[in-house]
């Protein structure tokens, strides 16, 4: 006991949910080979960030990075570059806390540390009250949006209170220098979360959304919804999108402009998709084409449009929630007391495959998955961990 | 016919004299005795005070409430654990024995270890005797589902109990009863019932008003009366468990059987080297999974190696519509003790005779011919021999096998006497080559162990009658004999002794499937490797399961071939077959056997430069591999959740429109109806359709009437989550409807609840309460039906194993003195550690040291905490919290009050109870030291103490000075910059600098010499010399991490175990005085008057001085004044005055004299008067009163 077993893990892969479930599972890890055999090796900047994320909200945790030395040739100057490809993480206690701050960096954006923070802030001390700054919107994570209309709304089926559970975005900003910053508020749940059962998709009643434009045209807003309306005319006529167009410095760095939509089922499930087009970030762009100018951004209309069938394609699929939020309902429901919970998702997505996987590593919780042939869904169901929420005092 | 009608038969006599009659009349009369004589008393009078009545039963009934717990074990419970516990030499063992024999008609001979029972129709009861020391005391505390608290009459209370009571209080308080014995010491029969009253009053105010105390009363042949054995069994049959928070989180196992399974030659090599053991015991608390961690008592915390279920060793019987139990079911188990007539094994089936019933037969022409008339038979011998053997009868079997049937030819002793032909590199390959990691413990090793229990259960129920199944548990079981024999060279002897005995019918051995393989766990290693001889495996399997005489030929092949990995891979394609007909493949897609962490290979996907520098690409690029990679080779893949749909489909095309029209409000509601009727084929129907209730073992049929997606004109039919809630609502109802019909095991407060519950259900809509009980009945039937359609396999996968499953836990390099002193009157318990509890962290522990405690507990003063399954020894530190959140450390524990104690260990979660001791020694007092709970954890403390630096001036300036002896170093001194500082006197200051000597200077003063640790303060009035300065901090405290796990079980258990001293310990130890500080000594003050200096001014100074501040007061004279030294001389006439003056004076003072004594005679004249006439009239009033008195008792006596 005194000496810390360390599971030991492999890559790069999976990066976020390794460090979540260690954390509440507190299980030390030991990842190797994390991107050994790249040109560019080691833990990327954003995993560092959220290393650092994980650490300013708990105490006593220990992360060790092994350094590894390569030498960078991308510049044309051979710059020795220390990163590391071996990192060992040992977690502590959870307090989370108020006021805090944190600088998510560029190279990804908010949504990506916001799934692993708010179900690390569930189970901490304290609720936590924490400004991420960064990148509000981009194509590669959920945008804040997303994550304020649907994300937070799932977390009350497993009776998490809505109260103090909160995300308000402050600035937007959009890649490559993003500038945005939001404040998350996630209150601690008190004992444990609550299974669910949770295979009722029911029908499509309304499709809500919010565009954003930041530092472009305030038009390509309303160009967006108007295109998008055009396809959803065809299905239900209730759907209002709002616009959220930002200048000043709350519009952030640089320019650009997305959808998220969130389709609002008669049984209160949330489906939700979301799209954001800005210029693409300098490394993306190296690789891309030597050209240095700008490339053109995606028209609105045609954003408007991939918006629009990203959901139909969302909701002809089924299940309870989006492809994008699969892994944080098994996450959840993994966490429950040693209740069944039950979930309908619709087809597995790598990402919840993967998860399900890390679940049955960490916390020794196995789905049960069976499909459902007439509508082509699948059920999931397991027997929860029975994780409390342990750090929490007790008056 | 007459004579018929008129025979009339004898009418009951009631008793007209004698004890009983007597009590009958009080017992009625009694009651209604008080209301005939005194009927306004139970009627009440006051609106007030019936309402004041009515109020006082609500509350009452409210505080009676707990907040509902759901009881998640379904099935068939555990044994329900009862601990005799009582001080030495007041019966325990009697006791025991006595109630044994009331349930099994068995006698005892030595109680050891738990002892099962079946003590009815659906209800077991497992007996532990408590050992008298405090460690076994907390052990067995922890696992009490009763307590049978053994007072001796004769003698009164004694610690142990108490210290009991206290122990089971904080760890949860299970059921208890007293139980009184050693009351037909007494002669005099009215001290005896004083004694009683007043035991069971002391008992109560340590229980509760009305806590049962049982009375036995003597003994007759060496027994409790079977009457008094009897009633007792009656009041423990009806006994409920508790639900306690900690139990029923934690799975946890009270070891019956403990078996040590390291490879003899091991032992042989080294006798100290860490074993390998194996525990059995029932599973209780909570659900058990696979990569549980376990904490076993007085040990420390291990991995399991293996886990298993094994056939219940004592089941219940079949629930028939019987009354009682017939003898045959009246089983009992208890291994320790060497008794029980079945054992039931993962790979055997052990029956044991008692000795009076052995028959030899004559089967055999050895054993056989001598008869079992002679004592010194050989094969009695070997029997006996056999029976004391050192090694367990598992052990041996492991090594050896016995043969039943003497029809076939015994194919061990081939297989035995050709081993040495048997080639075993093949074997040994297959076992070196296993490495488990965390991650790698794979599924395929958990379903082995799972399928082969099924096999093993198929082979229990048929190899007594079919000779088919029969021989395949024999091939097996030569397998495993080949591999034991390889490991067990040296015990080859064995094997003989066994060929002899195979004949005797005294044990018989049904073996079905292999021991070593799993007891080793490297096969899951192998597994990868042998998935491609899988199917030809399953080939030889099926041959043998259908051909008997193929037998012999499988085992050449076996032998030939791959013998090692044999048991292992048919369970593999049992396991695969399993899988592969229950859920579809997506179960195997997302679990099966690829695993992601395993695979070395990496590509990146993500990446997609085309440019040309191959050349200096690296290698993970190069095998980079481009398209949807669902098996998650990826090593370093990108980690987003989102999912990019990369192709779009056309949403303006008409059949797509038409596709997901329904799926929307606007489309067709009935079309969406149907489909969620399909929906309720697909999860509803299946779960809610038709479920097998697991408590009653009864299935329910789905009635279409009842269902609501029968009822097809409903527009949104199975959808409707009300709809859903009613019919769960309904489903849990008729569950607990019949869970009552069965007289299933509801406690006694939730048969009443029910009641009410259904009472609400009829009525209005049920308190707050009673919602809870409702949802957590919903749930607990949720979590039933839902699982109840999957196979055992995945059931176990998904659940882990159930309460009251009888397990096999092996777990590896244990200490070899867990072995060496085991002692089977010490339970053991082997406990499930939760998620997290393994880390080590500082706790903080809401503390009270025990009012009977003896001491004070010190800070830093080594205690023994027990919490959790754990007891270890500990460094805390007591603390309060003071009123602005500030930890402030106690040097001791208060007196009558709650503290709080910081100390290192491992975690546990909050609200879990706390208990200290100081000594585990038997001689102590009260040893009990404090209690607590758990308030928090945490990684770091931040404990403060009070911390008051002392410094002197070393040189004053004006408002400033230099203070020295405060700190140490200028770097100390850079730290207190700008503290608070203050003088004896009051004088307030700062901290401003260290001090410095000038640039330039030359260090002419002593503190200028390079000294350090001297500051510049600066004050708010000039202080003295003679001034002590103060500076008043906070400081922070560390609490040590240290602790160290109290391993009782790893000695001879009558040493106490010693562990870290105390500092009291220590200086008794090595004689060393108690330091004392003089200056601490509180001694009287004396203060010697100040004598202050005149003040002189320079007299060029005064001159220079105004008039008004020159010094004017001036010095008092020595000498009087003339005045009053001189003499006077009077003339004539005044000497005449002053003699006439003086006469005057004489006169007045002479006649003021008089005057005043005049004046007190007449004074006395009057208080003599009066004191006269005062006594007259006490004299008056005294003949009145006793007249009125008189006259009062007159009339009194007259009325």
């Amino acid at each position: 006991m005194g000496k810390a077993a360390y599971m030991k893990l492999k890559g790069s892969f999976h990066f976020r949910q390794r460090l979540l479930l260690a954390t509440l599972s507190t299980k030390a890890i030991l990842i190797e080979d994390i991107r050994s055999d790249e040109t560019s090796p080691g833990l990327r900047s954003h995993e560092v960030s959220l290393l650092r994320l994980i650490e300013k909200i708990s105490d006593d945790c220990s992360v060790e990075i092994n350094e590894t030395v390569w030498i960078d040739f991308s510049d044309n100057f051979g710059l020795l570059v220390r990163v590391g490809t071996k990192l060992r993480y040992k977690p502590g206690v959870l307090v989370g806390g108020k006021y805090l701050v944190h600088d998510c960096g560029l190279s990804r954006s908010i949504g990506y540390f916001l799934e692993p923070l708010i179900l690390l802030g569930l189970f901490g001390k304290k609720a936590l009250s924490i400004t991420l700054k960064g990148i509000t919107n981009d194509s590669k994570d959920p945008s804040v949006d997303t994550f304020r209309t649907t994300t937070l709304h799932m977390l009350k089926r497993f009776g998490v209170s809505l109260e103090g559970l909160e995300l308000k975005i402050v600035n937007r900003g959009a890649p490559p220098l993003g500038g945005g910053e939001i404040i998350l508020g996630v209150p601690i749940v008190p004992t444990g979360l609550t299974a669910t059962h949770w295979v009722d998709e029911g029908m499509v009643k309304s499709i809500r959304g919010v565009t954003f434009s930041t530092r472009v045209s305030p038009q390509i807003g309303s160009r967006m919804i108007y295109a998008a309306r055009g396809i959803f005319n065809r299905f239900i006529p209730d759907v209002h999108i709002f616009t959220d167009h930002r200048s000043g410095p709350s519009g952030g760095r640089s320019p650009g402009y997305g959808v998220s939509l969130v389709a609002e089922t008669t049984t209160g499930c949330l489906i939700s998709t979301d799209i954001a087009i800005s210029h693409p970030k300098p490394e993306d762009m190296d690789t891309m084409e030597d050209s240095y100018e700008k490339p053109e951004m995606l028209p609105p209309e045609d954003v408007g449009v991939q918006v629009a069938s990203i959901l139909l394609g969302e909701i002809e699929q089924g299940g309870v929630v989006d492809s994008t939020h699969q892994g944080l309902v098994f996450l959840l429901c993994a966490l429950c007391p040693p209740d069944v919970s039950k979930v309908r998702v619709g087809k597995l997505t790598p990402y919840g495959i993967e998860t399900l996987r890390n679940i049955r590593d960490f916390l020794d919780v196995k789905f049960v998955i069976k499909p459902d042939p007439t509508t082509n869904t699948v059920i999931l169901k397991c027997v929860g961990c029975g994780m409390k929420n342990l750090s929490r005092k007790v008056a | 016919m007459a004579m018929d009608q008129e025979q009339s038969h004898k009418s009951h006599r009631s008793h007209k004299a004698g004890a009983s009659a007597k009590k009958k009349n009080k017992k009625g009369n009694s009651e209604e005795d008080g209301k005939n004589k005194n009927p306004k008393a139970f009627a009440f009078n006051s609106a007030v005070k019936a309402k004041r009545l009515q109020s006082r039963a609500a509350e009452k009934e409210q505080r009676r409430l707990h907040v509902p717990t759901i009881d998640r074990s379904t099935g068939e419970q555990p044994p329900f654990v009862v601990v005799v516990q009582g001080p030495p030499k007041v019966g325990k063992s009697l006791l025991i024995k006595c109630l044994v024999k009331h349930y099994t008609k068995h006698n005892l001979s030595e109680v050891r270890g738990p002892i099962t029972v079946v003590s009815g129709k659906s209800r077991r009861v497992q007996f532990i005797e408590c050992p008298n020391d405090i460690n076994g005391m907390i052990d067995a505390a922890k696992i009490a589902d009763l307590a049978l608290m053994l007072v001796d009459g004769s003698y009164g209370f004694e610690m142990e109990t108490f210290e009991f009571l206290n122990v089971l209080q904080n760890h949860g308080f299970p059921k208890v009863m007293g139980v009184l014995t050693h009351i037909d010491k007494f002669k005099d029969v009215k001290k005896l019932r004083k004694t009683k009253q007043r035991l069971k009053h002391r008992f109560w105010t340590e229980i509760r008003d009305g806590a049962k105390l049982f009375y036995l009363s003597g003994l007759i042949h060496g027994k409790y009366p079977k009457r008094e054995t009897h009633n007792l069994a009656r009041f423990i049959s009806v006994m409920k468990t508790q639900q306690l928070s900690w139990r029923s989180s934690h799975p946890y196992i009270l070891v019956d059987r403990f078996e040590d399974v390291t490879p003899p030659e091991r032992v042989h090599a080294n006798m100290k080297c860490d074993r390998n053991i194996t525990l059995y015991g029932y599973l209780r608390g909570s659900n058990m999974k696979r990569g549980t961690k376990v904490h076993i008592t007085g040990v420390g915390d291990f991995a399991l190696t293996g886990v298993a279920s094994l056939a219940d060793p004592c089941p219940l019987p079949s629930s028939g519509k019987k009354k009682g139990l017939r003898d045959k079911e009246k089983l009992f188990y208890a291994p320790m003790s060497g008794l029980g007539e079945l054992l039931y094994d993962k790979d055997a089936v052990y029956v044991n005779i008692n000795d009076h019933l052995v028959q030899f037969s004559k089967v055999d022409e050895e054993t056989g011919s001598s008869g079992k008339g002679k004592p010194n038979d050989v094969g009695v011998t070997l029997v006996k021999t056999l029976q004391q053997t050192k090694y367990s009868i598992d052990e041996k079997l492991e090594q050896s096998f016995i043969n039943l049937f003497s029809r076939k030819k015994p194919p061990a002793s081939d297989n035995g006497h050709a081993k040495g032909n048997v080639p075993d590199g093949q074997h040994h390959d297959g076992h070196s080559g296993g490495h488990v990691s965390i991650l790698e413990e794979d599924a395929n090793h958990s379903g082995d162990e799972v399928s082969e229990d099924d096999e093993a259960g198929k082979n229990n129920l048929t190899g007594d009658s079919d000779s088919d199944g029969f021989d395949e548990g024999n091939d097996y079981a030569t397998d495993d004999d080949l591999e034991d024999d390889e490991q067990m060279n040296p015990f080859s002897h064995d094997l003989n002794e066994e060929v002899e005995l195979h004949n005797g019918r005294l044990r018989r051995k049904v073996t079905s499937s292999s021991f070593g393989n799993n007891d080793h766990l490297q096969d899951s290693g192998d597994d990868l490797q042998e998935f491609d001889d899988d199917s030809d495996n399953d080939d030889v399997h099926d041959d043998k399961l259908h051909s008997s005489s193929e037998s012999s030929e499988g085992d050449d092949d076996l032998n030939s071939g791959d013998e090692a990995d044999h048991s292992s891979k048919w369970k593999e394609s049992l396991l695969a077959r399993a899988m592969s007909r229950k859920n579809g493949n997506l179960m195997q897609l997302v679990y099966g056997p690829s695993l992601p962490v395993l695979s070395t290979t990496s590509r990146d996907a993500d990446d997609s430069s085309e440019n040309d520098e191959e050349f200096f690409m690296p290698k993970g690029e190069r095998t980079k591999n481009l398209g949807d990679n669902l098996s998650g080779d990826n090593l370093n893949a990108e980690d987003s959740s989102k999912f990019t749909n990369t192709h779009l489909k056309d949403w303006s095309d008409e059949d797509l429109i038409k596709s997901v029209r329904d799926r929307f409000v606007t489309g067709d509601w009935s079309k969406a109806a149907q489909r969620g009727e399909g929906e309720g084929m697909g999860d509803d129907g299946t779960v809610f359709g038709d479920f097998e209730d697991l408590e009653t073992g009864e299935v329910f049929k789905d009635i279409p009437g009842d269902n609501n997606n029968g009822g097809s004109k409903n527009i949104i039919k199975g959808n409707d989550p009300e709809m859903e809630e009613r019919r769960l609502k309904k489903l849990a109802l008729r569950a607990k409807f019949d869970a009552q019909a069965n007289g299933s095991d509801l406690s006694d407060e939730e048969d009443h609840n029910k009641k009410k519950f259904h009472q609400n259900q009829a009525g209005e809509a049920g308190g707050y309460f009673d919602k809870l009980k409702t949802e957590i009945e919903l749930r607990k039937q949720m979590n039933i039906s839902e699982l109840a359609d999957l196979d055992d396999a995945t059931r176990i996968e998904v659940e882990g194993f159930k309460i009251g499953t009888y397990m096999r836990l092996e777990i590896h390099d244990v200490p070899f003195e867990m072995v060496e002193h085991f002692d089977p009157c010490h339970p053991i318990i082997v406990g499930g550690v939760g998620l997290g509890e393994d880390n080590v962290g500082y706790m903080q522990v809401r503390f009270k040291r025990h009012r009977w405690h003896r001491k004070i507990l010190k800070t830093r003063d080594p205690i023994i905490i027990s919490v959790g399954w754990r007891r270890y020894q500990t460094v805390p530190v007591y603390t309060i919290e003071d009123r602005n959140g500030r930890y402030r450390m106690l040097k001791y524990t208060p007196e009558h009050m709650f503290c709080l104690a910081m100390f290192w260990g491992p975690l546990v979660p909050p609200q879990t109870g706390v208990l200290a001791l100081q000594t585990l020694n038997n001689q102590a007092g009260f040893r009990i030291a404090a209690t607590g709970t758990v308030q928090e954890f945490n990684h770091e403390t931040k404990i403060m103490k009070k911390i008051k630096l002392v410094g002197h001036p070393l040189k004053i300036f004006k408002k400033t000075a230099l203070i020295k002896d405060m700190f140490t170093s200028d770097l100390e001194i850079a730290k207190f910059e700008g503290a608070a500082i203050r003088t004896v006197s009051g004088i307030r200051g700062q901290v401003k600098k260290a001090a410095k000597a000038e640039l330039g200077d030359k260090p002419k003063q002593r503190w200028e010499s390079g000294k350090e640790g001297v500051a510049r303060c600066t004050f708010e009035d000039r202080i003295l010399m003679s001034d002590i300065v103060f500076l008043r901090a906070w400081t922070h405290v560390e609490v040590p991490q240290f602790y160290n796990p109290v391993t009782t079980s790893l000695q001879p258990r009558d040493q106490t175990w010693k562990g870290m001293k105390t500092i009291a310990e220590l200086r008794r130890k090595n004689n060393l005085p108690i330091p004392h500080n003089r200056d601490s000594d509180y001694k009287a003050i004396e203060r010697r008057p100040r004598k202050f200096n005149p003040l002189v001014i320079p007299a060029r100074l005064q001159a220079a001085l105004p008039f008004e501040s020159k010094p004017k007061n001036k010095p008092p004279r020595k000498r009087p004044l003339l005045e009053n030294r001189r003499a006077v001389v009077m003339e004539p006439h005044e000497r005449k005055v002053h003699a006439l003056v003086q006469n005057l004076r004489e006169i007045k003072s002479e006649k003021t004299r008089k005057l005043k004594l005049k004046e007190q005679e007449k004074r006395k004249a009057y208080e003599a008067e009066k004191l006269k006439d005062e006594q007259l009239s006490k004299k008056r009033q005294r003949e009145e009163r006793r007249e009125r008195y008189r006259l009062q008792d007159k009339k009194r006596r007259k009325s």
